[in-house]
C-alpha cells in the first residue's frame, strides 16, 4: 500500500533531496500565479510564483546523448563489457528457469515418475536457480559499480569546470541552478546507467527468451499473449502520462505548503503582535484540505495503474486457458497439457516487464534531461585564458592603477561603465561613494579582472591587464567582498586560504599585523573555531576581522574592499576601523566605502553616479565644492 | 517521551479514525480472498482439461465438494470458469481501486489535514522562546515530514501489521487446506527471510547515512563555490577547492561501494531462498502429485499461485520495522509541538481598555534566557505617551529583548512592566499586541501583493485604509510606480524591492492597526548608509502622536529622539537628548566619535579610553 506522495520523515532528507524536489516543482508551464483548479480563489497568506526560467524534467531519446554516456563508460571498458555479458547471460537464465519448473512438472511429475526423477529435476531447478541468482549479484554490483564510477568522473569534472566559469556565469546562474546540475542532474544520469541502460537489456532479453520458449511451445498461444502486449503498454503509458501531470500539481501544491510554513515561522512575531494567529491557522487548514485535493487527484490515478496491469495479466491467463482448452478438447490437436501448464510460468515473465519498461522509459527521458543539461554545461566555454603572449605582472610591483576610457556593461544594451578615466598611485586609498547601481562594485571588479572591459583600458604598473597572467594577477590583487564571507573549515583554514598548508604563524602573525591578535583569544577555540555552514561561534565583526586577515596573508599589493555595512558595537567598530587602517596602508586600495572615516581618510574619493565620475577629490575639497559629494555626505549625518 | 508512551499516544490518535480502518481491513480481506478464488479458479481450468483429455479419472472438484453439472459441454465447463476467472479479476481490480481510494482518502483528506492544522494552529500559538530554539527547517519537517511519519504509524504500520496477520491467516488456511505437511515444509526458509530483512535494514542504514552525510558535503563544496566565488578567483584558490572537491567525491564513491555489495548481495539471497521454497514443492508437491495424493491444477499449480502471493507479504515486513522507527521519531517531534506549553498566556479577567494612551512604565526589570545570565538587570524607565525614546547599546546588551517585554513576547522573570498603569501580564492579550506596532531590522515581508502584506494586521481592510497607512510610510509614491501598484507580487519570482522600500512597506504595515505605541528594533541597520534617510524621513510623520521607542546602532537615527538610553551589560548606564549626551564622557560620546559626529581627530584618543572601557562600567 503506497499512498503517500510526500516521503515520510524528511528530516532525513538530504540537501540533495530537497534540491531534487525544489528543481520538480519548478518544472511548470509558466503561469503567473499558481491557482487551484476551485472556483472561488483560496485565500492564502503566501502565493506561491512559478520560476520563470524553470528547467525541463524530460526530455526525448537522443542517439547523441546515449552514444556520449555510453563514452563515459570507455575508461572502464572490461567493466561493461563483463556487464553485457551477464545482462545476456541473466536473460537467458530467466526464462530458463521457469522453463525447467514448468518441465519439471510436465515430465516427471505429470507422468507419475519415482521420487527420484522428480527430485534430479527439482535439483535441476535449484541449480538453475542458484546460478541465476549469483549472476544477479555480479550484474547488481557490477552496474551499481559502474553507474557510480561514471558520476564520479562526471561530477569531478563538472566541479573542475565550474572553477573556470567566468563571473558573468556566477552572477546570472542561482546557487541552487548550480548545485542541481551536480546532484539531481547527476543522479538522473546515474539512474540511466545503473538502471536504464542494463536493466532494460535485462528485461528485453527476458522478453524475447520468454516468448521464444512460448513459441517453440505453442505458436498460436503466444499469439493471444502477444495481442495483449500493445494494451498493458498502452494502458501503462497513458496512465504515467496523466500521473505525471497529477504529480507535478501535488508537488507545487507541496511547495505552497512549505513556503507558507517557511514565511509563517519568518513572521511569527509579526503574527502575534498583530493577534492573526487564528486566521493564519484558518487559512493553513484551507491551504492543507486543498493540497488533500491534489493528492486525491493522483491517488485516483496510481491507484488504478496497478490494478488495471494486474487485471489484464489475468484476462491474458483466462484466455490462454480458454484457448488452450478449445485446442485440446474441440480441435483435435491433442495440444498437451504441458503446454498449459508452461504459459502459465512464462506468460507472468512476458509481461511484468513491459510494466517495468514503461517506468524505465520514464526515467531514461528524466536522464536524457539531466544528461543534456550536465553535457550542456561541459560544453560551455570557460573564462577567458591568458593571452598567448601574456606575461606576470613586472617584479617589484608597485601597485598603479590606471583607468584609461574605460566602458563595460553586463548586457550590451546597458552600459554601467561609461568612459571612465582616473588614475591611482601607488599606495593611495581611493574610496568609492555614489548610490546603488552607480557602478562602484562593477568599476572594483574590473580591477581583479572578473570583467574585461568593453572598451578603453585598465593599467597596472603601466602593464594592460589583458596581457597579465591569471596567476601573477591573483598574487598581486586581493578582494574583500561585502558579505564577509567564509568557507565551512576552520579560522585557520580560512585566514590561510591563499596559502594552503602554511604554518599557524602566519596566521598569527596577520592577525598581529591588524592589531587583532585578541581575537584568537575571544574565539571559543581559537585558530581551530569552525566557521561557515557549521560555525556559530564567530560574530559578525570576527567574521570581517577574519576576512581582513585573509587578504592580508597574501600581502596584495592592490585590495578591493566592499565595507559591510551591518552594525557591530562600537568595541568591535573600533577595532575593524583600525584593522582596516593598517590593511590599507601601503598598498594601492579601491574601497566601496560605507564608513565616514574611511572616506575621510581617503587619499581621493571618487564620486560615482550613473557610470561616471561626477566628483574626484578628497573629503575637505569637496565639501567645500558643495556639491554632489557634499549632498551625499549630508544624508550620511545629518537629520 | 519514551517508546510505550509515544505508542500510547500514537494509538489515541489512530482510535480516532478506527472506522475508517476497520472498513479498510474488510476490504483488504475480501482482497485476499479473491486473489485467492483467482488462483484456485485457474488451478481448476487445469484440472478440467486434463480430465477431459482424459489425463485424470474423477473430475475436478469445485467447491466444498461439488463438481461442475456434467450436461455442460466440457468446453462449456473451461469457458464457465475462464468467465469466473474473468469476473473475479475485475471485481478485485475495481475493489483495488476503491481500496486506494478510501485509504488515500483517510490519509490525506483526514488524517495529514487534521494534524497539520492542529501543529501548525499551535505553532502559531507557541511562545517566541520555541522560535529561538528552532532552526526554521526543522519546524518546516514538523509539519510537513513528520507528520506525514506519524500518519504512517496509522497505515504504514498499524494497518499493515493487520494486513499481515490477516494475510498468515487466509493464505495459511487456504495452503493447509490443500496438504498440511507440504505448507510446513514449503514455508521452512519464510523466517530466514524475515531475519535477513531485519539484519539488512540494520546494516544498510548506517551505511545510507554516511552516503548521505558525503552527498550532503558535496553539495555544500559546490554551493560555497558559488557564493564565495570573489574569494576564490581572487585568492587564485581554483586547485584547491578542486582537490577538496575531489576528497569528498572519493570518500563518496568509497561509501557508496560499501552499499552496493551489500545491496546486490541482499536481493538475489532472498530471492534464492523463495526459489529454495518452491524446488521443495516441486519436490514433495511433485512426489505427491505423481502418486496421486494431490491434484495437480487445484493442488500444485494453486499452491505454487498462493505461496508467490503469500511470499510477496511478507517481504513488506521488512520495510515495516524502518517504518515503525521512522513513525516514532516523527512522531515525538510532532508532539513536541502540541504538548510544549503556551508560555505567554491569556490572564483569567483580562482588562480590555476603552482606550490606549501608551504611557508605558518599566519597573526594575530583569529578564534572563538562559538560568543565571541575565539580560536585563534591574532596568527601570518611564515614557510619557507620546514620547520618543531611543537606545542605543551594543549587541547582546538587551536591547531588542527589551522591546519585546511590551507586546509580552516574554514576560520578565522579575519587576513589572505597566501600558497605561495596567501590569501587561492583566491585559487582553489581543488588545495588548494589537495596540503595539513593531517594525523589525529584516522587513519579513510575505510572498504576496504589496496590499496583502500591508493588511496582514487586518484582512479587512479596505483599499482606501491601505493607500492611506502607505502614505504614512512614504511608501505609496513608489507602489503607484510599480507595474501592478498594490497588486504587485512580492517574492521569490515576484517584483524585487530595494531594502529601503521594503522597510517602509514594513512600517505600514504596522500601521494598519494604528497602534498607540511603535516599537522600531533597529529598522535601518541592514540598509544602506546612502539610503537610510528614505526611512528616517518615513518615521518622522508616522511617529507623530504615538509612543515611540527604537532601537538603533546609528546615531543618525537616534538624535531626534526626546531622549536617549544606553544600556549596557544589561543596564541603563546613560540617559538624556543627543546634544547632552554628545558633551558627556561615556559610550555615547565614543560611539558619536566612531561615527564622525565629532571631529575625526579624536579617535586615537577615544581608542585610549575604549580600551579602558571596562573601567567606565
Amino acid at each position: 500500500m503506497n499512498v503517500l506522495k510526500e516521503k515520510p520523515a524528511s528530516s532525513r532528507r538530504s540537501i540533495a533531496q530537497a534540491f531534487r524536489r525544489g528543481d520538480g516543482s519548478q518544472s511548470v508551464a509558466p503561469s503567473p500565479v499558481a491557482s487551484p483548479t476551485s472556483q472561488t480563489p483560496l485565500a492564502t497568506m503566501v502565493r506561491t510564483m512559478v520560476d520563470p526560467d524553470a528547467e525541463s524534467q524530460q526530455r526525448p531519446l537522443s542517439l547523441t546523448l546515449i552514444r556520449r554516456l555510453w563514452g563515459l563508460m570507455d575508461p572502464y571498458a572490461r567493466k561493461r563489457r563483463m556487464l553485457v555479458i551477464l545482462v545476456l547471460a541473466r536473460a537467458a537464465q530467466i526464462p530458463l528457469v521457469a522453463w525447467a519448473i514448468g518441465a519439471t512438472i510436465n515430465g516427471p511429475i505429470t507422468n507419475g515418475g519415482p521420487i527420484g526423477s522428480i527430485a534430479l529435476a527439482a535439483l535441476g531447478v535449484l541449480a538453475l536457480g542458484a546460478a541465476q541468482q549469483l549472476t544477479l549479484v555480479f550484474r547488481q554490483l557490477l552496474a551499481l559499480q559502474l553507474g557510480e564510477s561514471v558520476i564520479h568522473d562526471l561530477r569531478g569534472r563538472l566541479f573542475s569546470h565550474l572553477q573556470t566559469m567566468p563571473m558573468s556565469y556566477f552572477a546570472n546562474t542561482k546557487t541552487g541552478r548550480i548545485i542541481s546540475r551536480i546532484s539531481s542532474d547527476c543522479d538522473a544520469v546515474r539512474v540511466g546507467v545503473q538502471d536504464v541502460m542494463f536493466v532494460t537489456m535485462v528485461q528485453a532479453g527476458q522478453m524475447i527468451g520468454a516468448a521464444a520458449f512460448m513459441g517453440y511451445y505453442d505458436l498460436p498461444l503466444l499469439l493471444v499473449i502477444l495481442a495483449f502486449s500493445p494494451v498493458v503498454w498502452m494502458i501503462g503509458r497513458l496512465m504515467r502520462n496523466r500521473l505525471s501531470v497529477s504529480y507535478r500539481r501535488v508537488q507545487e501544491s507541496f511547495s505552497r505548503v512549505t513556503s507558507t510554513i517557511a514565511e509563517s515561522v519568518s513572521v511569527i512575531r509579526v503574527t502575534q503582535v498583530m493577534a492573526r494567529e487564528q486566521v493564519n491557522a484558518q487559512m493553513f487548514h484551507d491551504l492543507t484540505v486543498d493540497h488533500a485535493g491534489y493528492n486525491m487527484a493522483s491517488t485516483r490515478q496510481s491507484g488504478l495503474l496497478m490494478p488495471l496491469l494486474e487485471l489484464t495479466g489475468q484476462l491474458a491467463l483466462a484466455l490462454v486457458l480458454m484457448v488452450g482448452a478449445y485446442r485440446a478438447l474441440l480441435d483435435g490437436d491433442a495440444m498437451p497439457i504441458g503446454n498449459l501448464i508452461q504459459f502459465w510460468f512464462l506468460a507472468g515473465l512476458f509481461f511484468s516487464p513491459i510494466q517495468a519498461l514503461g517506468n524505465q522509459y520514464d526515467q531514461a527521458l528524466t536522464a536524457m534531461a539531466g544528461a543534456e543539461r550536465v553535457f550542456r554545461f561541459l560544453d560551455q566555454t570557460p573564462q577567458w585564458t591568458d593571452l598567448p603572449d601574456a606575461k606576470p605582472l613586472a617584479q617589484p610591483v608597485a601597485g598603479r592603477i590606471e583607468f584609461r576610457n574605460v566602458s563595460f556593461g553586463y548586457t550590451k544594451e546597458r552600459r554601467v561603465l561609461d568612459e571612465l578615466s582616473f588614475v591611482a598611485s601607488p599606495g593611495q586609498t581611493i574610496a568609492l561613494v555614489g548610490e546603488t547601481g552607480s557602478g562602484k562594485s562593477t568599476l572594483a571588479s574590473l580591477v581583479a579582472r572578473f570583467y574585461l572591459p568593453d572598451a578603453g583600458e585598465l593599467l597596472i604598473d603601466d602593464q594592460d591587464i589583458r596581457g597579465v597572467t591569471g596567476e601573477s594577477l591573483s598574487q598581486v590583487v586581493s578582494v574583500v567582498p561585502q558579505q564577509n564571507f567564509l568557507f565551512t573549515g576552520t579560522v585557520r583554514d580560512n585566514i590561510l586560504a591563499g596559502l594552503v598548508g602554511a604554518p599557524d604563524e602566519v596566521a598569527l602573525d596577520a592577525l598581529e599585523a591588524l592589531g587583532c591578535r585578541r581575537l584568537i583569544a575571544d574565539l571559543p577555540q581559537g585558530l581551530d573555531t569552525l566557521t561557515g555552514a557549521r560555525g556559530a561561534g564567530v560574530s559578525l565583526g570576527q567574521r570581517q576581522l577574519i576576512c581582513f586577515a585573509r587578504a592580508l596573508v597574501m600581502n596584495p599589493r592592490i585590495l578591493i574592499l566592499d565595507e559591510a555595512t551591518s552594525a557591530v558595537d562600537t568595541l568591535t567598530e573600533l577595532r575593524i576601523q583600525r584593522a582596516l587602517k593598517r590593511l590599507l596602508a601601503g598598498r594601492t586600495s579601491l574601497v566601496i566605502a560605507h564608513r565616514l572615516s574611511t572616506i575621510q581618510s581617503a587619499d581621493q574619493i571618487l564620486v560615482l553616479s550613473q557610470g561616471k565620475i561626477v566628483e574626484r577629490g578628497q573629503h575637505d575639497e569637496l565639501i567645500q565644492k558643495d556639491a554632489a559629494y557634499a549632498s551625499l555626505y549630508r544624508k550620511f549625518t545629518a537629520h | 517521551m519514551r517508546n510505550t508512551v509515544v505508542v500510547q499516544r500514537l494509538l489515541r490518535i489512530a482510535y480516532r479514525y478506527r472506522f475508517q480502518c476497520l472498513l479498510l481491513l474488510v476490504m483488504q480481506t475480501l482482497l485476499m480472498g479473491l486473489a485467492v478464488a483467482v488462483v484456485q479458479l485457474g488451478g481448476l481450468g487445469i484440472d478440467l482439461v486434463r480430465y477431459h483429455v482424459g489425463s485424470i479419472e474423477s473430475p475436478p472438484v469445485m467447491f466444498a465438494g461439488r463438481t461442475l453439472p456434467a450436461t455442460i459441454s466440457p468446453l462449456g465447463q473451461v469457458a464457465i470458469v475462464s468467465l469466473l476467472m474473468i469476473v473475479a479479476a475485475i471485481i478485485r481490480m475495481l475493489l483495488n481501486w476503491a481500496y486506494a481510494l478510501y485509504a488515500g482518502d483517510l490519509v490525506h483528506r483526514r488524517i495529514v489535514v487534521d494534524l497539520r492544522s492542529e501543529v501548525y494552529a499551535k505553532l502559531q500559538r507557541l511562545s517566541l522562546r520555541f522560535y529561538d530554539s528552532q532552526a526554521t527547517g526543522s519546524i518546516i519537517n514538523r509539519v510537513t515530514g513528520d507528520v506525514q511519519s506519524t500518519r504512517a504509524f496509522v497505515d504504514g504500520v498499524l494497518i499493515q501489521l493487520s494486513i499481515l496477520a490477516l494475510s498468515l491467516v487466509v493464505y495459511l488456511t487456504f495452503l493447509l487446506r490443500i496438504h498440511v505437511l507440504l505448507t510446513v515444509v514449503c514455508l521452512a526458509t519464510t523466517p530466514l527471510v524475515w531475519w535477513l530483512s531485519l539484519r539488512f535494514s540494520r546494516i544498510v542504514r548506517p551505511l545510507y547515512d554516511a552516503t548521505r552525510r558525503s552527498a550532503d558535503e558535496l553539495i555544500l563544496r559546490v554551493a560555497e563555490t558559488s557564493d564565495g566565488v570573489t574569494v576564490i578567483k581572487s585568492l587564485g584558490r581554483q586547485q584547491a577547492e578542486i582537490d577538496q572537491f575531489n576528497v569528498v567525491n572519493d570518500q563518496l564513491q568509497g561509501h557508496q561501494q560499501a552499499v552496493f555489495h551489500t545491496v546486490s548481495r541482499f536481493g538475489p539471497t532472498v530471492q534464492f531462498l523463495t526459489q529454495v521454497n518452491l524446488v521443495i514443492l516441486l519436490l514433495y508437491g511433485g512426489h505427491l502429485v505423481s502418486t496421486d495424493q494431490l491434484p495437480l491444477g487445484t493442488g500444485l499449480i494453486v499452491f505454487a499461485g498462493l505461496l508467490q502471493q503469500f511470499s510477496n507479504q511478507v517481504a513488506n515486513l521488512s520495510s515495516l520495522a524502518g517504518t515503525i522507527q521512522q513513525s516514532l521519531t516523527g512522531a515525538r517531534r510532532v508532539l513536541e509541538v502540541l504538548d510544549a506549553e503556551e508560555e505567554v498566556a491569556q490572564p483569567a479577567k483580562p482588562w480590555v481598555p476603552t482606550a490606549v494612551t501608551g504611557r508605558v512604565e518599566i519597573e526594575g526589570v530583569w529578564f534572563e534566557y538562559e538560568d543565571g545570565s541575565p539580560i536585563l538587570k534591574d532596568v527601570s524607565l518611564t515614557i510619557q505617551p507620546g514620547q520618543r525614546v531611543g537606545i542605543l547599546g551594543g549587541v547582546g546588551e538587551g536591547k531588542s529583548t527589551l522591546l519585546s517585554l511590551l507586546p509580552r513576547f516574554y514576560d520578565p522573570q522579575c519587576g513589572i512592566v505597566k501600558i497605561d498603569g495596567v501590569d501587561v501580564r492583566q491585559w487582553d492579550l489581543t488588545t495588548l499586541r494589537r495596540s503595539v506596532g513593531l517594525v523589525l531590522q529584516e522587513p519579513l515581508l510575505l510572498s504576496n501583493t504589496i496590499a496583502a502584506n500591508i493588511a496582514f494586521g487586518n484582512p479587512h481592510a479596505t483599499a482606501d485604509q491601505i493607500r492611506e497607512v502607505a502614505r504614512m510610510a512614504a511608501a505609496d509614491s513608489f507602489i503607484q510606480q510599480t507595474v501592478d501598484g498594490y497588486e504587485t507580487m512580492l517574492g521569490q519570482f515576484g517584483m524585487s524591492l530595494s531594502g529601503g522600500q521594503r522597510q517602509r512597506l514594513a512600517l505600514a504595515r504596522a500601521l494598519i492597526t494604528n497602534p498607540p505605541i511603535l516599537l522600531l528594533d533597529d529598522p535601518v541597520s541592514a540598509i544602506d548608509p546612502e539610503t537610510e534617510h528614505e526611512i528616517l524621513a518615513a518615521l518622522k510623520s508616522v511617529i507623530q502622536g504615538r509612543t515611540t521607542l527604537i532601537v538603533a546602532s546609528r546615531l543618525s537615527s537616534l538624535r531626534q529622539c526626546d531622549k536617549i538610553v544606553v544600556l549596557s551589560g544589561g543596564q541603563i548606564v546613560q540617559q538624556g537628548t543627543h546634544d547632552e549626551l554628545i558633551d558627556e564622557p561615556g559610550i555615547y560620546r565614543d560611539v558619536a566619535i566612531v561615527q564622525g559626529f565629532l571631529p575625526h581627530e579624536s579617535v586615537d584618543s577615544i581608542e585610549e579610553s575604549e580600551r579602558l572601557g571596562g573601567v567606565r562600567r
